[in-house]
């Protein structure tokens, strides 16, 4: 055996590789076999070489520095993660049932408002959050379907069960880096894919052109999509491109783009102005259009919110989607599935306390020592704090936070995210992970199979996000009847 | 399917930063080689006639006093400030596929990519002698494989019409740059011995490589008049400017709106063709390349407001 593996030791989380006894899971055999028997030093060459592919390949992500923007390579670990065929059968089933239940609610925040009148969930909570855009009130897109693009964020527990943690709804990101990542992973450990049966990944993009064309208004013609980028400055530029691209769709800056009297969307091209039929929006709705939401927008187009309106244009996530992408409403899933589709809930969600509810808030302040406490939107991990991590001073500060303004924050009891065999430094160490499969919703709705996996690389952390030092790996759903 | 302006901007500007790495690449190799054949004390107006074909002696004043071959070397092959660089080029070509990569070949991206991390991270120790010769190979040889990609995977639509335009045009630019500041450099030159013109002839014909296309068509002998004029309306080779102006015509027939820019471009073709560079003096070669560097002013003009700038549109509130 390969010594870089001899003092593997997950401790008391689970592990997706391998069990509590150190023996590999079934869907992880061929990964575990293959790799404990490399010659000395191999892993370290392969590493090498997917460092090599990430930058020939020139995947990077940009990030925000003092010193301004760093584009920096896509870090990524090169042992993959196996789940099961089976046990991914039951998640995205889950999956599809919530973002059918979290459409149907946009749906009916945005017209009837039959849940709130219900009193099922608390009519202020929704239409006081500054995610709800009374500006969208009255409009149905095509389907019912608001949040057509999902990403959810998913960890494993001890208890070896996924639970969702959160639903993103607005503009959710990685999917290129989840297909990247399996071509560095083809490159470098081809040898793996002889022998298993390994669910495709890059049939994403089709799904999504297949999901975006059910939603043109002119379904006698070939539609125009373009995704609407803020810029090569976004840190999430090269995923932009990469789906525009793989989509034969076009990559519009707002500049490129603008709204005639006839309440229709054109691009500006070399022919002259041509009309766009279908916008996957890759900015934050706040920005889309300086006529309706913020004036100083320079990254909109004035009155793509008429065309959207008139149902000239289709806008995906339509705007607004993001008022069930609210850490308060989450609580409320599991409820909303009930309501709305008459069914009981598949996918585990965690215990989350309402600041706002007096009861709860009381066992917060409690119990902060025990708690992640989370603004109720904020993305990208920031604003949040780990209470079993966190200095006493810092849970002050959240106190303090938490009793001005209730509203804006809720708590999770600490999780212990599932970890797995990471390459550290020529070793191989346990580091927590999480999973965001992606979900599509147009006329049908299809999840990937698997999703992006992202990995705390520092030892410990449980912060994941690739704005904070996160890497990632390949995710593989294994077909093991065999 | 149509293509967005912003984007046709960016791919013309591509094309023609590689079009220029490469072209520097050339000249410069070319040069080198001149100097190491050339007896001492033959005066070709050293080093500074690499920086004047880039007409570029104002950026070099600012950061160097001396035009020894340290320092033009050091501003054409790694210098940042220069924005026709080798260097520069590249970084240029790079950010321009960054933001146009979906229109492209997938692999583009990739080679460019690949050319960008070699050119940073070799410029600065490939203006010794040592290591410029290959240094220069690999630039010129990995601008080629790009446009070789491009050229035998691309539809023949709007990306690759841009693209051959930005090539053309800045082919044209420097073919004609290279011939005013070279043939400046060898009939001005002082201790004038006729036995060195077929070699410095030669060498410029080598910068341009069309040096073995010339032996075909023409002959061994490389004389001033033939060499221009083969250089100037050769029909079947693609270094000449005849060549481009022609691939430039070609490439604006199938826009719309191309009047101004195709009434430009036919009366630079014909401009050339009338010229007649027999019994012409130095001085009006020079006033004749002058006049036509005018005329890809203009057509460059016309091309970025025809086809670039955003389409004002109908009258928009606020």
């Amino acid at each position: 055996m390969n010594k870089s593996w001899k003092s593997y030791d997950s401790g008391s989380f689970f592990d997706e590789l391998l069990t509590s006894t150190g023996n590999p899971r079934l869907a992880a055999r061929g990964i575990m076999n293959f790799l404990r028997n490399l010659p000395g030093g191999e892993l370290e060459e392969r590493r090498a070489a997917a460092e090599l592919a990430i930058r020939d390949m020139g995947i990077s992500f940009t990030v925000y520095t003092e010193g301004g923007n760093i584009d920096r390579s896509w870090p990524f670990d090169i042992i993959p993660r196996a789940i099961s065929a089976k046990e991914w059968h039951r998640v995205s089933t889950g999956l599809k049932q919530r973002s059918r239940a979290l459409n149907c609610f946009i749906d009916d925040v945005y017209n009837k408002q039959k849940i709130l009148k219900d009193g099922l969930i608390p009519a202020d909570i929704v239409l006081e959050s500054t995610n709800y855009k009374p500006q969208c009130q009255g409009v149905s897109p095509r389907y019912g379907a608001w949040a057509h693009i999902c990403g959810s964020d998913l960890v494993r527990n001890k208890d070896g069960k996924f639970y969702v943690l959160e639903d993103n709804l607005r503009v959710p990101s990685g999917v290129s880096y989840m297909l990247e990542n399996r071509e560095i992973t083809k490159r470098v450990l081809p040898e793996l894919f002889e022998n298993y049966s390994i669910m495709p990944v890059d049939d994403y993009p089709t799904q999504l052109y297949k999901t975006l064309a059910s939603l043109s208004p002119q379904q006698n013609r070939k539609p125009c999509i373009a995704v609407l980028t803020p810029g090569i400055y976004n840190s999430a530029y090269f995923e932009h491109a990469f789906l525009a691209q793989s989509m034969g769709a076009e990559l519009v800056e707002g500049s490129d783009l603008f709204t005639d009297d006839d309440d229709c969307v054109y691009m500006r091209t070399v022919d002259g102005p041509v009309r766009v039929d279908v916008i996957y929006r890759r900015i934050d709705e706040d920005f889309i259009d300086p006529e309706v939401f913020r004036e100083d927008s320079k990254l909109g187009v004035p009155g793509i919110m008429r065309a959207w309106k008139a149902g000239n244009l289709a806008i995906a996530n339509a705007p607004g989607s993001g008022v069930a992408d609210d850490k308060v409403i989450y609580a409320y899933v599991p409820e909303m599935i009930r309501y709305y589709l008459k069914e009981e809930p598949l996918m585990e969600s965690v215990k989350t306390y309402l600041c706002m509810l007096e009861k709860d808030r009381e066992y917060v302040l409690k119990n902060l020592d025990k708690l992640v406490v989370k603004p109720a939107n904020e993305s990208g991990g920031y604003g949040m704090m780990v209470g079993p991590h966190a200095s006493a001073e810092k849970r002050r500060e959240f106190a303090k936070l938490i009793e001005e303004n209730p509203r804006n924050y809720i708590a999770q009891p600490t999780l212990s995210l599932s970890t797995a065999p990471t390459c550290i430094d020529h070793k191989v160490e346990p580091r927590h992970l999480d999973l965001r499969p992606f979900i599509l919703q147009g006329k049908d709705v299809w999840v990937t199979p698997g999703g992006l996996t992202r990995v705390a690389m520092v030892k410990g952390s449980l912060v994941v996000n690739s704005s904070q030092g996160g890497g990632s790996k390949d995710t593989w759903i294994v077909e093991s009847n065999k | 399917m149509t293509m967005l302006s912003r984007v046709a901007d960016r791919l013309y500007w591509m094309s023609r930063y590689l079009e220029r790495a490469e072209n520097t690449a050339r000249f410069t190799s070319a040069y080198t080689h001149l100097i190491l054949d050339l007896p001492r004390g033959t005066e070709l107006g050293g080093w500074q006639v690499l920086v004047d074909i880039l007409d570029a002696e104002p950026v070099f004043k600012k950061h160097y006093r001396v035009f020894n071959e340290q320092n033009v070397l050091r501003f054409l092959i790694a210098d940042l400030n220069n924005f026709s660089s080798i260097n520069y080029a590249i970084k240029a070509a790079r950010e321009n596929v960054r933001t146009t990569r979906d229109v492209l070949p997938e692999e583009t991206w990739e080679h460019v990519n690949e050319l960008h991390i070699m050119c940073k991270d070799m410029a600065e120790k490939s203006v010794g002698r040592r290591h410029r010769y290959e240094f220069l190979e690999q630039i010129i040889s990995r601008c080629q494989m790009i446009n070789g990609l491009l050229m035998t995977t691309l539809c023949r639509d709007h990306p690759h019409r841009f693209i051959k335009l930005g090539h053309l045009m800045e082919r044209a630019d420097m073919t004609t740059r290279i011939v005013d500041v070279g043939a400046g450099a060898i009939l001005e030159r002082e201790n004038n011995n006729p036995a060195e013109d077929t070699l410095l002839w030669s060498s410029m014909l080598q910068s341009l490589s069309a040096i073995s296309a010339y032996r075909q068509k023409i002959g061994p002998l490389v004389e001033p008049d033939p060499a221009v004029n083969f250089i100037f309306k050769e029909q079947t080779l693609p270094r000449t400017v005849a060549f481009c102006l022609k691939g430039i015509l070609e490439e604006l027939q199938p826009l719309k709106n191309n009047e101004t820019a195709i009434g430009i471009a036919e009366s630079a073709l014909r401009k050339l063709t009338r010229f007649d560079v027999k019994k012409k003096s130095y001085e009006e070669l020079h006033q004749f390349i002058d006049q036509f560097q005018i005329y890809l002013c203009d057509l460059d003009d016309a091309i970025t407001n025809t086809w670039f700038l955003p389409i004002p549109t109908e009258p928009q509130e606020a």
